[in-house]
C-alpha cells in the first residue's frame, strides 16, 4: 500500500466520510457542520492538486480489487479523470460555501449537506473510475444521492420534478447496465485504456458493438440531457440553487458527458468508433440538441428554466467536440467540460442570489437589478458572455478550439452549428443583461432581504465572483500549462492516437 | 469438531427454546441474549472449521435415514448458517426492545423464536429429504405462531391462512418424498442423486420432483401462490416480519434449489425450467406492481418480498442445460440475492417498524415530514431499498450483475428484461416511500422517537447489505463449494 | 525595450485597472475625473514608440502578441486622441444620472478600442473587438429612453451577427494560415480554396462596424441617441475599427482581385452618395453627422476596393487610408462634440464658436490647407484610373468629386439644423477643453505628425495651390445647392 494506491482512495473518502459525519451531526450543529464541510472540501482540493501535479509528471495512481468474479473495482487517476476531478473538487468548495449561505435558517440542513457530500463523492468516483463497472457503480450512486437534493424543498412541484428525474435517470441507468453487462459478456472486464480496444475488431463483432454503443449513448445521454432524453433537466431546476448549480455544472449532466468521453475514447477508441460510423450519428444528435436547447431557452420566462435549457444546449458541445475527429476539436470538447461547469455554476449562483435576496424568479422582474446587486450582476454578465462565446472568456476558447478542429477535419457544418447556437445564446442572454443594467426598476422587489453593507450575504456573493473570475482567467491564460485548455491538449496527446 | 459444532447448531436452539418457555418475558430476554451470543460464536466456529477442513457429511447415530439423521455441511450451508445467525441475532435484539414486556403473550415470542432458529439450521444442515421436511415443519409452525402472536382477529386470520398454505405445501412435498423413497429406498439426497445419475433418467420420477417443487414453491410464495404471504408478513410484528421475509421463505427455496441442482439435470426439463423462470418473472413484475399500489407501509415491504423472491426462481432456467461455468455464475448470483435480500428486507421491516412506531400510523402517506424527524430509520429504509432496487454498490446489484451475465452467456436474454424492469419497478415503490417522507409542511408535528438501539439495528443490516456488493468476492469464496460439489 | 513593453501593456492595463474605481459608489466622482487619463499611455505609445514595438504574451489566450506598425500607429494616435478629447469633454458633460455605469462602459469600450489597435494576434484582436462592441451597447442605451433602447437593440443585433461573421471568417482564415497571428492571415486568405467565403464573411462582419451600406442601419439610430462624447468616439474611432479589421485581414498586396474591387467600389459609392441623400433629410444634427460618417466611410471603402483590386497599390493606398482615417476621425469627433456646445452670450463669442464648428466641417469637404485637403489630394493622386484595371476604375475621379459635393452638402445641412437646435448658455469648462482639444487637433495636430506628410503628395504644400480649384469647386457647388434649397424652404 504505497501512496500511489492510496491517493485516489483518499480523494474519494474525503467527501464520503464527510457525508457520513454530516449525517450523524445533530441538526443544530451548524458551525461544526460548516467547518467539517469546508475542511473536507479544502482537503480534497489539496489531494486532487497533488494528483494533478503527479499525473502531469507521469505518475500513475491506481487502486483495484476484485469485487465479483471477473469484475474489478478500479480507482485510477489519469489525465482525463483529473480534468473532471479537478473541476468537481474546486466547485465543491465554492458550492459548499454558497450553500451554507443559501440555506441559512432553513430546515433539514443535516440531510442536505450529507447528501450533498455524497453527491460529490459519487462525482469523484465517476471521475476516478477505472473501468465501466466502477463507473456505473458511482453513476447510479449519483442518481440516488441527488434525488433527496432535488426534492429537498418538499413541495409538490419539487416532488414531481424528483419523480421525473428518477424515472429518467434510473431507466437510463438500466439501459446502461444492460449495455455494460452485454459488453462484459462479449469481451470481459475492460479497464479504460488509452486508444480503446476495438481498433482491429473482427467484422462479426461490429454489429453487437454498434448496438451496445447506441445503448450506452442512450443510457449516458439521459444524464447528459441529450435530446430526447433531456426532459428531466428543466424540471429539476426547482431544487435549491446550490443544487441546481451543482447538477448543471458538475454532477449529473457532466457525469453523462464524462461517461460518453470515456466510452468513446477508452473503450471503443476514437478511430474504431468512427470506422463503425457511430460518431456521425452521435454528432447529429449533439448538434440537434445544441440548437434545440437554445431555441427552447428563448421562450422561457423563468430565469432558472432558461438557464436549464441553456445547459441542455451547452453540454452537447462536449459531445459534439468528441465527434470532431481531430486533436484540436476533441480538445475543444474536453475543455468545455470544465468551461461549461464554471460558467454555468456562476449563472446559477447568480440566479440563486436574485431569488434569495430579491425574491426574483422571472426574467421580467429583473429590471434594474444591476444597480441593487452589482457584484452578482457582474458575475452574471460575465457568465452570460461566456456562454455566448465572447472572448476572452472561457466559452470563447471552447468555441474557437472546436471551430478550428471542425474546419481542420472538414466538418464545416459544425461551425454553422456553433454560430447559430451563439446567436441564439446571445438572443436569450443579452435581453437579460439589458434588464439588469439598463432597465429602470418599476416595481418593488417581491421579497427583498437586506444584509447590512453588502448587496447580499457574503457567503452568497463570493462564490459567483470567484467562479466568474476563474472563467475569465481560464480564457485569458488558456495557453499556459495547467490551464484547462492545456490540460485538455495533454489528454488528447496522451490518450488519443490520431 | 465440525460434528459437534453442527450438533450444537441444531440442538442448542431447542434447549434455549425449552428454557425460555419456562421463563417470563424479561428473563427469557436475558436468556436469549446469552443464547444469541452462543449461537453466533458456534456459527462462526463452523465457518472456521469448514474453511479449514472443507465439506463434511455425517450420519448421526450410524443409521441411514429415515431413522438416522444425515447431516451435511458445505460452503453454501455455512453461508446460510452465518446469515441466519446474523439476521436472527439482529431481529432477536430488536425484538427484545421493541416488544412490550407487559403484554402477557409476548413471553411466547422467545420459544417460538428459538424453534424457528433450530428449524432453519436443520434445513441448512440437513442431508436427507425427510429431516429437511421436519425442519421445514418446525419452521412453519413456529412462524405461524409468531404471526398469530398478539392475538387480534386480523393477525389470527392471516396466521390461519398462512398455516393452510404451509400445510398444503408440506403435504405436496411429503408426497413427493414418499414417491422417491418408494423408488429408491433412501432419502439421502446424495444417495438419490447417485442412483438417478447412474440409473439414467426415469420418466416417472419427474412427477415426484414436480410435486416437491410445487410444495416448496407454495411455501416460498412463488407467483401465483403468493396470496398468503403479504397478509402474514404485513400484519406480524416488525421483528417477526423481518425474520419471516429474510429467512423463512428462503428455507423452502433452499431445499427446492438443492433438489433442482442435484436432480433437476436428469429429471427436469427445459420446459419446466422455463416455466418456473416465467413464474418467477411474473412474481417480480406483479409483486412490484402490487407493492407500488399498497397504502400501508408494511404491505409495500411484504409485496416487495413477493417480487424479490421471484428473482430467486431464475435459478431454475439459468442452471438447466448450461455449462458449469454459467451454472456456477447463476448460483453465485442467486446466493448473493438470497443473502442481500435477507439483509435488506430485515433492515427494511425493522426500519418500517420504527417509522410506524414514530408516526403512529402504518400508512405510507402518514410519513410526510418524517425525513426531518427520523432521518436515521428512514436512511436505513432507503439503503435497504437501494439494495432491493439492485443499484450499485449493493449486494442486490452484485446479484443482478451475475444473473445478467449468466442470462447473456446462456443465451436466455429474455431474463434481462425481467431483471432490468424488476429493478425499475422496485425503484418505483421504494421511491414512493421516499417521496412521501420528503413532503414538507405537515401539521402533524408529533413524532415519537424510538430508542437509539432500535434505530441502529436496521442501519447495521442495511449497511451490510450495501457493503455486500463491495465484498461479494470474499463472500462468494465462503461458498466456494457450491451446490453441485456438495452432491458428489 | 522594457519601457516600450511597459507602455504597451499600460495602454490596456490602465483602463482596465481603473475599473476598480467602480467598486464603491462614492468613488464615482473620482472616476469621472479619471476618464481623461485613461487613454494617455496609449497616446504616448502611439507618439513615441517606433513602428516595430512589440510585446509577446505567450500565456495570453491562444498566444498573444501586441505591437505596432505604421498603420496601427496612425490608428492608435487617432483613437487615443479622440478618446482623450471626448474624455475631457465627458467630465463636463456627464450628469450624476448613472454616472458609475457610464464610466464603466466608457472604460471598457475604450480598452477594447485601444486594444484592438495594438493586438497582433487573432485571439486578442477579436477579444478587444468584441469587448468594444458589447461595451459600446452600454454607451448607446445610456440615456434609457425608448428610442435609445430601440437603437441599442438594432445595434446589438447587428453587432452580434457581425461578430459571428467575423468569428467564422477568422476561424477559416486561421485554419488556412495555421497561425494565430494577424500578419499571416492575408497571405493565407489569398491562397484559400474558399477565398470568396472568407472574404465575404470578414467584409460583412467588419462592415457592420464600418457602416457599409445595408449594414449601416444601426449607425444613424445609435449615434444620435448616445451621450455626445460617446457619439464622438463611436463615429470617430470605433467606426474605424471595422476598417482596421478589413485592412489587417483581407489579402491586400498578395493578389489582385478586380472583382472584389468592383463590388467594394460600388458599395463605397452607394455609401458616400446614398448617405448624403438620406442624411440631408434629417433634422437632428447628430443624425446628419451619422450619415456623414456613412458617407465618409464610403469614400474609404472606395479606397479599400481599389487596394483589393490592385495588389501593387495596396501599400501606398494604406498610407492614404491612414491619413484619411486620422483626418476624418478627428474632424468628425470635433463636430459631434460641438453639437452639445451652447452658444455664448456675446455676439463675437458666437461667431467664434460658429467658425470653430464650421472649420472641421469644411476640412471634411477638403477646404485647402486643412487635413481634409491633404487627404483628398493624396487620395486623388493614387486613385488615378490609369493605375487600375478593374471595370469601374474610370469612374473613380467622378465618384470622388461627387463624394466631396455630398460631404459639403451634409456639412451645410448640419450647420443648418445645428443652428436651430443650439441654445445659449454656459458650457462647463471641461466641455470647452474637450471640444477645443478635438478641434485643435483636427486642425493642427495633423501637421505636426511625421507620417501624414510622408504619405501625402510630393511637393506639398505648394502643390495645393495648383490643385486648389479641384478642391474648391465641389465646395462651391454644394454651397450653391444648399443656398437654393434653403431659400426654397424658407419661402415655403
Amino acid at each position: 500500500m504505497n501512496l500511489s494506491v492510496l491517493m485516489p482512495v483518499f480523494a474519494l473518502m474525503t467527501s464520503l466520510l464527510a457525508s457520513v459525519v454530516l449525517f450523524a451531526l445533530p441538526e443544530k450543529g451548524h458551525r461544526l457542520r460548516t467547518i467539517i464541510n469546508l475542511a473536507a472540501a479544502i482537503l480534497k482540493i489539496a489531494l486532487v492538486g497533488v494528483m494533478i501535479w503527479g499525473v502531469a509528471q507521469g505518475c500513475k495512481y491506481e487502486a483495484a480489487f476484485t469485487m465479483l468474479p471477473g469484475v474489478e473495482f478500479v480507482l485510477r487517476a489519469d489525465a482525463l479523470s483529473m480534468l473532471f476531478a479537478g473541476l468537481s473538487a474546486l466547485l465543491w468548495l465554492l458550492t459548499t460555501i454558497y450553500a451554507v449561505g443559501y440555506l441559512e435558517d432553513s430546515p433539514n440542513r443535516s440531510r442536505f449537506f450529507g447528501f450533498f457530500s455524497l453527491c460529490v463523492a459519487s462525482t469523484m468516483g465517476i471521475a476516478l473510475a477505472g473501468n465501466l463497472f466502477t463507473f456505473f457503480l458511482f453513476y447510479e450512486m449519483l442518481t440516488l444521492s441527488t434525488y433527496p437534493l432535488v426534492v429537498h424543498r418538499g413541495t409538490t412541484k419539487a416532488l414531481r420534478a424528483g419523480r421525473n428525474y428518477i424515472i429518467y435517470t434510473l431507466t437510463g441507468g438500466a439501459v446502461l447496465l444492460f449495455a455494460i453487462a452485454w459488453l462484459h459478456g462479449l469481451v470481459g472486464d475492460l479497464r479504460f485504456q488509452e486508444g480503446g480496444y476495438f481498433s482491429d475488431i473482427a467484422p462479426s463483432m461490429r454489429g453487437p458493438l454498434a448496438i451496445i454503443f447506441v445503448l450506452m449513448m442512450v443510457g449516458l445521454g439521459v444524464k447528459a440531457a441529450l435530446v430526447p432524453f433531456h426532459g428531466w433537466l428543466p424540471q429539476a431546476m426547482v431544487a435549491p440553487a446550490p443544487v441546481s448549480a451543482l447538477l448543471h455544472a458538475v454532477a449529473v449532466v457532466k457525469a453523462g458527458a464524462f461517461g460518453i468521453i470515456r466510452v468513446v475514447f477508452e473503450i471503443y477508441g476514437l478511430e474504431a468508433a468512427k470506422d463503425m460510423g457511430l460518431l456521425a450519428g452521435l454528432s447529429v444528435v449533439a448538434a440537434f440538441t445544441i440548437i434545440y436547447g437554445s431555441t427552447r431557452a428563448l421562450y422561457q420566462v423563468d430565469l432558472k428554466r432558461r438557464l436549464a435549457f441553456s445547459t441542455v444546449s451547452q453540454v452537447s458541445y462536449i459531445v459534439l467536440g468528441l465527434c470532431l475527429l481531430g486533436p484540436v476539436g476533441v480538445a475543444g470538447g474536453l475543455v468545455h467540460l470544465v468551461h461549461q461547469g464554471i460558467m454555468k455554476i456562476t449563472l446559477f449562483f447568480c440566479a440563486g442570489n436574485y431569488a434569495e435576496t430579491l425574491g426574483v424568479h422571472r426574467i421580467d422582474e429583473l429590471d434594474g437589478a444591476g444597480k441593487r446587486m452589482p457584484g452578482t450582476s457582474v458575475a452574471f454578465t460575465l457568465g452570460a458572455f461566456g456562454m455566448i462565446g465572447a472572448p476572452p472568456l472561457a466559452g470563447f476558447i471552447t468555441k474557437w478550439t472546436m471551430g478550428s478542429g471542425a474546419l481542420a477535419v472538414g466538418m464545416d457544418w459544425v461551425v454553422a452549428v456553433l454560430v447559430i447556437s451563439s446567436l441564439l445564446n446571445a438572443a436569450y442572454f443579452l435581453p437579460i443583461l439589458h434588464r439588469l443594467w439598463f432597465a429602470e426598476q418599476c416595481e418593488p422587489w417581491p421579497h427583498e432581504r437586506r444584509w447590512g453593507r453588502l448587496e447580499t450575504s457574503a457567503w452568497l456573493l463570493w462564490p459567483p465572483l470567484i467562479t466568474a473570475a476563474l472563467m475569465l482567467v481560464a480564457g485569458l491564460i488558456a495557453n499556459l500549462p495547467f490551464s484547462p485548455l492545456s490540460w485538455a491538449e495533454l489528454i488528447v496527446a496522451r490518450e488519443v492516437a490520431l | 469438531m465440525t460434528l459437534w459444532l453442527m450438533a450444537g447448531l441444531l440442538f442448542t436452539p431447542l434447549a434455549w427454546a425449552v428454557l425460555t418457555l419456562l421463563l417470563d418475558f424479561s428473563k427469557g430476554r436475558v436468556v436469549t441474549w446469552l443464547g444469541i451470543l452462543v449461537q453466533v460464536l458456534v456459527s462462526l466456529g463452523l465457518w472456521a472449521a469448514v474453511a479449514s477442513d472443507g465439506e463434511f457429511l455425517y450420519l448421526l447415530g450410524g443409521w441411514q435415514a429415515p431413522m438416522g439423521i444425515e447431516l451435511r455441511v458445505d460452503g453454501l450451508a455455512v453461508t446460510f448458517v452465518l446469515l441466519t445467525a446474523l439476521v436472527a441475532a439482529a431481529c432477536g435484539w430488536h425484538a427484545s426492545i421493541y416488544l412490550d414486556p407487559d403484554k402477557p403473550w409476548n413471553r411466547y415470542f422467545w420459544p417460538l423464536f428459538w424453534f424457528l432458529w433450530a428449524g432453519l439450521n436443520a434445513v441448512w444442515l440437513g442431508g436427507d429429504l425427510f429431516n429437511v421436511y421436519v425442519g421445514l415443519e418446525l419452521i412453519s409452525l413456529a412462524a405461524v405462531g409468531l404471526v398469530a402472536l398478539g392475538g387480534q382477529a386480523d393477525a389470527l386470520r392471516a396466521a390461519i391462512r398462512y398455516l393452510m398454505a404451509a400445510l398444503l405445501g408440506s403435504l405436496a412435498y411429503l408426497l413427493g418424498v414418499a414417491l422417491i423413497y418408494g423408488q429408491f429406498g433412501t432419502l439421502s439426497l446424495a444417495g438419490v442423486t447417485d442412483l438417478v445419475s447412474n440409473g439414467g433418467a426415469q420418466s416417472n420420477l419427474t412427477f415426484p420432483l414436480i410435486l416437491m417443487l410445487l410444495g416448496l414453491a407454495l411455501k416460498t410464495a412463488l407467483f401465483p401462490m403468493h396470496g398468503w404471504l403479504p397478509p402474514a408478513h404485513g400484519i406480524a410484528k416488525s421483528p417477526v416480519s423481518a425474520l419471516l421475509s429474510a429467512l423463512v421463505v428462503k428455507a423452502s427455496f433452499y431445499i427446492a434449489a438443492r433438489l433442482w441442482l442435484d436432480l433437476g439435470g436428469d429429471l427436469g426439463g427445459y420446459a419446466l425450467a422455463q416455466l418456473i423462470g416465467v413464474l418467477g418473472s411474473l412474481a417480480v413484475i406483479w409483486g412490484s406492481w402490487l407493492a407500488f399500489r399498497q397504502a400501508k407501509l408494511k404491505q409495500v415491504v411484504a409485496y416487495s418480498s413477493v417480487a424479490q423472491i421471484g428473482y430467486l426462481f431464475l435459478l431454475f432456467p439459468l442452471t438447466w442445460g448450461v455449462t458449469d461455468a454459467i451454472s456456477q455464475q447463476a448460483q453465485q448470483g442467486i446466493t448473493l440475492q438470497v443473502v442481500s435480500h435477507a439483509l435488506a428486507k430485515a433492515a427494511m421491516f425493522l426500519a418500517a417498524g420504527n417509522l410506524i412506531m414514530s408516526v403512529g400510523s402504518n400508512r405510507v402517506d402518514a410519513l410526510a415530514g418524517v425525513s426531518r424527524f427520523l432521518p436515521f430509520s428512514l436512511f436505513s429504509f432507503g439503503l435497504a431499498g437501494v439494495s432491493l432496487m439492485g443499484l450499485p454498490p449493493t449486494g442486490g446489484f452484485a446479484a443482478k450483475w451475475l444473473l445478467l451475465q449468466a442470462s447473456l452467456a446462456s443465451g436466455q436474454w429474455w431474463w434481462l428484461g425481467v431483471l432490468l424492469a424488476g429493478g425499475l419497478l422496485s425503484a418505483a415503490y421504494v421511491f414512493r416511500v421516499y417521496r412521501a417522507s420528503f413532503i414538507e409542511a405537515t401539521d402533524t408535528d408529533q413524532f415519537y422517537h424510538p430508542s437509539r438501539s432500535l434505530e441502529v439495528i436496521p442501519m447495521i443490516l442495511a449497511l451490510l447489505s450495501l457493503g455486500l456488493g463491495l465484498v461479494a468476492e470474499p463472500v462468494l469464496s465462503v461458498m466456494s463449494l457450491p451446490f453441485e460439489g456438495a452432491g458428489s | 525595450m522594457f519601457a516600450s513593453n511597459l507602455l504597451l501593456l499600460l495602454a490596456i492595463i490602465l483602463p482596465l485597472a481603473s475599473l476598480l474605481l467602480a467598486l464603491r459608489p462614492d468613488w464615482q466622482q473620482a472616476y469621472r475625473y479619471c476618464l481623461p487619463v485613461l487613454p494617455l499611455p496609449a497616446l504616448l505609445a502611439g507618439l513615441t514608440l517606433g513602428p516595430d514595438a512589440s510585446l509577446e504574451l505567450p500565456g495570453l489566450l491562444l498566444g498573444g502578441l501586441w505591437g505596432l506598425n505604421e498603420l496601427r500607429q496612425v490608428f492608435l494616435v487617432l483613437t487615443a486622441t479622440l478618446w482623450l478629447a471626448a474624455g475631457v469633454f465627458a467630465v463636463g458633460y456627464l450628469k450624476v444620472h448613472y454616472l458609475r455605469r457610464f464610466c464603466v462602459f466608457w472604460t471598457l469600450t475604450l480598452a477594447g478600442n485601444l486594444g484592438l489597435v495594438i493586438a497582433q494576434d487573432v485571439a486578442s484582436f477579436y477579444s478587444f473587438f468584441a469587448l468594444m462592441t458589447f461595451a459600446g451597447y452600454g454607451l448607446v442605451v445610456h440615456e434609457g429612453s425608448k428610442e435609445a433602447n430601440r437603437a441599442g437593440r438594432v445595434y446589438l443585433a447587428m453587432a452580434v451577427a457581425g461578430e459571428m461573421a467575423i468569428l467564422t471568417g477568422l476561424l477559416m482564415a486561421v485554419q488556412q494560415a495555421d497561425s494565430g497571428l494577424l500578419a499571416d492571415l492575408p497571405a493565407a486568405v489569398a491562397q484559400a480554396d474558399r477565398r470568396w467565403l472568407i472574404m465575404f464573411l470578414l467584409l460583412a462582419g467588419f462592415g457592420v462596424k464600418a457602416g457599409l451600406p445595408l449594414l449601416h442601419f444601426w449607425l444613424p439610430l445609435a449615434h444620435p441617441v448616445a451621450p455626445t462624447p460617446a457619439s464622438a468616439v463611436l463615429s470617430g474611432a470605433m467606426i474605424k475599427a471595422g476598417l482596421l479589421g478589413w485592412l489587417v485581414t483581407l489579402p491586400f498586396g498578395e493578389v489582385s482581385l478586380p472583382g472584389w474591387g468592383n463590388v467594394l467600389v460600388i458599395l463605397g459609392a452607394v455609401g458616400s452618395l446614398g448617405g448624403a441623400v438620406l442624411g440631408v433629410r434629417h433634422r437632428r444634427p447628430k443624425a446628419v453627422l451619422a450619415y456623414s460618417s456613412i458617407s465618409q466611410m464610403g469614400l474609404m471603402t472606395l479606397m479599400v476596393g481599389a487596394a483589393l483590386a490592385n495588389a501593387e497599390y495596396a501599400g501606398p493606398l494604406f498610407a492614404v487610408i491612414g491619413l484619411y482615417v486620422l483626418h476624418h476621425g478627428l474632424a468628425k469627433g470635433s463636430l459631434f462634440l460641438s453639437t452639445a456646445m451652447a452658444l455664448p452670450a456675446g455676439r463675437s463669442g458666437q461667431w467664434l464658436l460658429w467658425v470653430l464648428v464650421a472649420l472641421p466641417g469644411l476640412s471634411l469637404s477638403g477646404l485647402p490647407y486643412t487635413s481634409g485637403a491633404a487627404s483628398k489630394l493624396a487620395m486623388k493622386e493614387l486613385l488615378k484610373p490609369e493605375n487600375f484595371e478593374f471595370a469601374l476604375a474610370p469612374y473613380l475621379p467622378a465618384l470622388m468629386s461627387a463624394g466631396a459635393v455630398a460631404t459639403m452638402l451634409l456639412v451645410w445641412r448640419f450647420l443648418w439644423v445645428q443652428r436651430t437646435a443650439v441654445g445659449t448658455g454656459n458650457n462647463p469648462v471641461f466641455m470647452w477643453l474637450g471640444w477645443g482639444l478635438a478641434t485643435i487637433s483636427s486642425l493642427v495636430l495633423f501637421w505636426f505628425l511625421p507620417w501624414p506628410r510622408e504619405a501625402s503628395v510630393p511637393g506639398w504644400p505648394g502643390s495645393m495651390v495648383h490643385s486648389a480649384w479641384s478642391l474648391v469647386w465641389p465646395i462651391l457647388l454644394a454651397t450653391i445647392i444648399s443656398a437654393v434649397a434653403w431659400r426654397s424652404v424658407k419661402q415655403r
